[in-house]
């Protein structure tokens, strides 16, 4: 780790040039009997970018990064790498790189076989096979462990050959499969930088699977936002974030008040909605909405304000603190309000049972359809 | 609790657990190591006639045609260990992953270890006899002439200790095989390993301790052959083996020392076979199949 500033020097700011031009996927589909795990998926990438697949399980993330890595044949649709369609071609001649969940290091091979692997496939020479080799084991610093074998090694470390693996062929892309989820939250962040670090220093064109939020938007150039095998959003992270399309999209994207109301009036960008239990709240439209509509009004738990229950605002909705949970900066509250539990994150200092107001700020409330999931 | 912690030995193992071994080492003691030293003894007590300690064994390799009874074995045993194997090895890849019609395939191949050896001879003879359906079926295509003599001849052993002995190779292998992380393969496919280096590079060496056990056990049972040797095979001839030449010592002349003779012979053998691959083991990658945590 003591090493890890003197290295961090070297990334250039400036992305080194893209191995390829554009990946166009069009309309991919793939069924596994009766269940449709891919419905139409499609997606221009430029190279060079670093794309985020987001969703829960079974939204069909991996069913498409595995229909890239030609894994799996789709049932339809088709995969375009700089005009030239790929989808028939075998994997082992696609030339793309992947990252497994579960890392598949070679076991019975040294980490520095492992690495070499892809470039004795390809026929690289003996002499420029080490040369790249020790280059790419110094860039995920791992020289020290050249001759050990996987088994040997931490989750983070053989991560990290995975990685270098995957890289050291310069693979036109590369394709990662929730390549965090089993390490610990600590090596977690630890890898997240490692893995931004990679990408920015060697312009690879990289897909990534995830489902949790905070690395899709930490990594990424844009994210793909899927539920149900189709894409419902796709952005640039500070945009998903802050402009979730769906009340579905907000509830992936940290949004974990999701009320179900009914429009009360409109009026332009503005909109007053009415909570089951018949409180009245104001909110910010994000799609058209005419009054009575049934609708979904999302808010992030940070978004809302808690002040005590004598200190009236108009709006403020009456609450009793039901559940404290102490997250070092701040606290999450679990108020209980006449239309359910409310999730607000606050740095006052409350307890259980206590009567508070809750504040709902109209520019951060957003009211969706309600259908919409 | 304080006896307990008293009687744990420096290894910190209660010294009490070593009890729980005792029925399992008297057996061992009772079925395997008195009647080994005791054979070791009657073998070096000279039968009459014959002077010396080491005479039985002397006598043994003295007589061309008794020492020529560990050719014959090797001669069957080598062949279908390797045979096994050939076929088990790919077998056992290409089912690596469930299959369709995977139970009645696994049903085929495992059948023949339940039926024994006699019986699997006793069908062998009506089978592949001079006037048997496989003979007859060659004929008839035109394949052959005259029928093939495939039993009571050295085809006839190799062909009946196949049958016995493929089913456990065979099912030792498949579970190596399918323990293998199937993501591995993967990883080598996305890697630019075709299908040949897959498996040559990857697969076939996480199989290979499996491959040497297997190669150990088929090796042992072939080599201890003997009624198969009898039923289908040459027992005067090219199959008289070993294990026949012990029991004819022993029970046809009576010569209980060289009949013991021949069988630790055989036994020394065998265990020399086994402690070279073992030790060939040892030297592979022998830890787990999966690339990773799981």
């Amino acid at each position: 780790m003591e090493r890890t500033t003197e290295k961090q020097s070297k990334i250039s700011t400036e992305r080194p040039e893209p191995l390829i031009g554009r990946l166009g996927i069009q309309g991919l589909t793939k069924s596994f009997g009766e269940k449709v795990a891919l419905d139409g998926f499609g997606l221009e990438v430029e190279g060079g970018e670093f794309i985020s697949l987001l969703g829960p399980s079974g939204c069909g993330k991996t069913t498409a990064l595995n229909c890239l890595s030609g894994l799996l044949e789709p049932d339809g649709g088709d995969i375009e790498l700089d005009g030239e369609s790929i989808v028939r071609v075998a994997p082992e001649k696609r030339r793309f790189g992947m990252v497994f969940q579960n890392y598949a290091l070679f076991p019975h091979l040294s980490i520095v076989r492992n690495v070499a692997f892809g470039l004795e496939m390809d026929g690289v020479g003996k002499a420029e096979t080490g040369e790249r080799v020790e280059e790419v084991l110094a860039m995920v610093r791992l020289e020290e462990h050249r001759d050990k074998y996987p088994a040997q090694l931490s989750g983070g470390q053989q991560q990290r050959v995975a990685l270098a693996r995957a890289v050291v062929t310069r693979p036109r892309i590369i394709l990662m499969d929730e390549p965090l989820s089993n390490l610990d939250a600590r090596l977690r962040l630890e890898m997240r930088t490692e893995i931004r670090r990679l990408h920015q220093t060697l312009g690879l064109t990289t897909i990534y699977v995830t489902h949790d939020q905070e690395e899709a938007l930490s990594l990424s150039d844009r994210v793909v936002l899927m539920s149900d095998g189709a894409i419902r959003q796709v952005g640039p992270p500070k945009e998903v974030y802050a402009e979730p399309a769906s009340a579905y999209a907000a509830g992936f994207l940290g949004y974990r008040n999701l009320l179900p109301v009914k429009v009360a009036s409109v009026e332009g960008e503005r909109a007053t909605v009415s909570t089951e239990s018949g409180v009245e709240l104001s909110g910010t439209l994000r799609d058209d909405l005419a009054a009575d509509d049934e609708a979904v009004a999302a808010i992030r738990p940070e978004d809302v304000g808690v002040l005590a229950s004598d200190h009236k605002e108009p709006g403020s909705v009456p609450g009793t603190v039901e559940l404290v949970e102490f997250l070092g900066r701040d606290s999450e509250l679990n108020v209980k309000t006449s239309f359910g539990d409310v999730v607000a994150r606050t740095d006052g200092d409350w307890s259980p049972g206590a009567s508070v107001s809750l504040v709902f700020p109209p520019e951060r409330l957003l009211v969706f359809p309600g259908e919409d999931r | 609790m304080t006896g307990a912690a008293r009687s744990k030995s420096r290894w910190g193992i209660d010294g009490r657990l070593v009890l729980l071994l005792g029925p399992a080492l008297v057996l061992v003691a009772a079925l395997f190591v008195y009647p080994f030293l005791y054979g070791v003894g009657v073998s070096l007590t000279p039968a009459q006639g014959r002077e010396g300690i080491f005479s039985s064994y002397a006598a043994f390799f003295g007589d061309a045609r008794e020492r020529a009874s560990i050719w014959n074995t090797l001669r069957i045993a080598i062949p279908v260990t390797l045979a096994n194997l050939l076929v088990a090895v790919p077998l056992a890849y290409r089912m690596r992953r469930p299959l369709k019609g995977q139970r009645p395939i696994s049903a085929v191949f495992v059948v023949p270890m339940t039926l024994g050896v006699v019986l699997v001879a006793q069908g062998m003879l009506t089978f592949f006899g001079p006037a048997g359906w496989f003979n007859k079926t060659l004929m008839a295509v035109g394949l052959v002439e005259e029928p093939l003599r495939l039993v009571h001849n050295y085809v006839g052993v190799l062909i009946s200790l196949f049958i016995a002995e493929f089913p456990v190779v065979f099912l030792l292998l498949l579970g190596y095989a399918s323990g293998i992380d199937p993501n591995l393969e993967r990883a080598g496919r996305m890697l630019g390993a075709g299908a040949w280096q897959r498996f040559r590079r990857i697969t076939l060496p996480l199989m290979m301790p499996g491959i040497a056990i297997a190669a150990a056990l088929s090796f042992v049972a072939t080599f201890a052959v003997f009624p198969s040797a009898v039923l289908v095979g040459e027992p005067a001839g090219s199959t008289r083996v070993i294990a026949l030449a012990a029991w004819q010592a022993a029970y046809e002349r009576f010569d209980y020392s060289m009949g013991s003779a021949i069988a630790i012979t055989m036994a020394a053998i065998e265990l020399a076979v086994v402690a070279a691959i073992l030790f060939g083991r040892s030297r592979l990658y022998r830890g787990p199949s999966t690339g990773g945590k799981g």
